[in-house]
């Protein structure tokens, strides 16, 4: 299984064909193949989490879907239209989450329909009731005025949801959202974030995600898909389907099926892991 | 001090406290000096000088050379923030502007403020507008110079989250760029506006040995009357004492701006 091709007559959401991407160093001219020949199928509403070890790629291949970098070559396409560029249809939360550190929680959650193409057509009290809409989804209620600095990591990281989510984007592109975390907020997170998702209501309501981790456990317990990457160059070396059912709880970490899912996906990894740090 | 816990100890002085006491020791021991010369002597003394403060404050000379002096300092640097922070910006953000523009702004920058009064005095004469020239001028290098640093040190992930959100480039400028440079430029205006303040003094004293005592005014100009004409080193002392205040409470309000602006900061 080294290419993820549709099992069924469904459109993909996101199509990425033999994306390869090269970096060429400034200075001395090197070139380094960071992604090569990445071919994958994203189905719309599917929670698809990418996994690989440290440098293999990973987020290049998020930051080419966001259209904040352009593949070497090959092709991503997203609902027929080839994407060359950012655009707000395709929402990214950064690992550091990059919140406007002079803006309180509330113009963080608002800054794109602000400022941004997600507020088009929506009158000021539409926009307001649409953060404060999220800002409650994610609790930040109490916190609304405060800046972000104030703010405890696990906090931020609920602004960052928010704020992707209060633009409306397709696709939620995740770029190890949950990384800076500790175990335990990370955890309670996990859960969150499949609710907000939308993991209880219909199938065809959710959003499309692409979820980028290093943690094995969290990608089985998030994900309907497990797209394995290896590196140097960085490309797909196992599509594995998840087939524990939705809606998932804490107790799912401790069935027999989580700890296959999980040691199948790191006997893939294990040698380059070790590799990694020998 | 009954019992040795409460010994007397300068470290639980409050700070204004601390503030004070040695520039009181230092002006006592300066009377006491004075209090050897003869009466006649010209040497500045603490009491005489206190005399001429009070003097020329009555007679309004010092307020108004005062006021006159900050307007210009006022007037300059408003010229030179509207020039160096919207360059600023365009250098900071353009690197085909920036490339352009760097030799020519690196070879002025090292001339000193003072160097171009001989041009200023020819070009406008002795009155304000060479004197708002060398203010603008000398402020306008601090506010450049950290704008461009600010605008262009913006975190790029900022940048990056706001094209992901569909704002466009004008956009970005104005909605993240710029207020991510404002602590930057604060910096960057105070200190154009501490170069500024000693820019005019210095100025106003050129222009005045220029114009003799039909000067321009400003304490600047006082304070070259006080040295040339009436060899008043009391009057001196008054200004430059002013000049230090004055320069001390700018700054003050300076940071008091900068809290009160930057919220989000600390």
């Amino acid at each position: 299984m080294t290419v993820a091709t549709m099992p069924t007559s469904q459109k993909p959401k996101l199509r990425l064909q033999n994306v390869t991407k090269e970096f060429v160093a400034k200075r001395t001219g090197q070139k380094t193949l960071a992604v090569s020949d990445f071919s994958l199928d994203v189905r719309p509403g599917e929670f698809l989490c990418v996994v690989g070890p440290s440098g293999c790629g990973k987020s290049t291949v998020l930051n080419m879907i966001a259209g904040l970098d352009q593949p070497t070559e090959g092709s991503i396409v997203m609902d027929g239209q080839l994407v060359t560029r950012p655009g707000a249809e395709r929402g990214v939360m950064f690992q550091d989450y990059a919140l406007f550190p002079w803006k309180s929680v509330r113009d963080n959650v608002g800054f794109g329909l602000k400022h941004g193409t997600p507020g088009n057509g929506l009158s000021p009290v539409e926009r307001r009731e649409r953060v404060d809409h999220f800002v409650k989804m994610v609790g930040l209620e109490a916190a609304a005025t405060k800046y972000p600095h104030q703010l405890s990591g696990g906090m931020r990281q609920r602004v960052a949801l928010a704020r992707l989510l209060a633009n409306g984007p397709e696709v939620l592109l995740m770029d190890e959202p949950l990384g800076a975390l500790d175990a335990q907020t990370r955890m309670v997170l996990q859960v969150e974030l499949l609710r907000i998702w939308g993991e209880a209501a219909d199938h065809g309501e959710r959003k499309t995600v692409v979820f980028i981790t290093h943690g094995i456990d969290e990608a089985v317990f998030l994900a309907d898909r497990v797209v394995v990457m290896s590196s140097h160059p960085g490309r797909v070396s196992a599509v594995i389907d998840i087939d524990i059912p939705r809606p998932r709880t804490e107790h799912i970490r401790s069935e027999p099926r989580f700890g296959q899912l999980t040691d199948e996906i790191w006997s893939l990894i294990r040698d380059e892991a070790y590799q990694a740090i020998a | 001090m009954t019992t040795a816990t409460h010994r007397f100890s300068i470290t639980s002085l409050p700070p204004a406290v601390k503030a004070v006491t040695l520039p009181i020791l230092l002006i006592l021991a300066w009377q006491a000096w004075t209090l050897t010369l003869p009466e006649n002597s010209p040497a500045p003394a603490p009491a005489k000088v206190v005399a001429s403060f009070l003097a020329l404050t009555a007679s309004g000379d010092l307020i108004w050379s005062t006021l006159q002096s900050l307007g210009r300092v006022i007037a300059g640097f408003a010229i030179a923030m509207v020039c160096g922070i919207s360059l600023g910006v365009l250098m900071g953000s353009s690197k085909a502007v920036r490339e352009n523009l760097d030799p020519i702004v690196e070879s002025f920058r090292p001339i000193a403020p003072m160097a171009i009064l001989p041009i200023a005095i020819l070009w406008f004469g002795t009155g304000t507008p060479a004197a708002l020239t060398i203010v603008a001028y000398a402020a306008f290098f601090p506010l450049l110079v950290n704008t461009v640093y600010g605008v262009s040190r913006v975190d790029r992930q900022l940048v990056r989250a706001a094209q992901t959100m569909g704002i466009g480039r004008l956009r970005t400028v104005l909605a993240v760029i710029v207020p991510a440079a404002v602590p930057s430029v604060l910096l960057g205006s105070r200190l154009a506006m501490g170069v500024a303040w000693t820019a005019i003094i210095a100025a106003e004293l050129a222009v005045g040995a220029k114009s003799g005592s039909g000067g321009s005014g400003g304490i600047g100009n006082m304070m070259f009357i006080f040295y040339a004409y009436s060899v008043d080193l009391n009057g001196i002392v008054v200004c430059m004492i002013v000049v230090g205040v004055i320069a001390l409470l700018i700054d003050r309000l300076f940071r008091a701006a900068e809290t009160r602006l930057l919220p989000w900061r600390t």
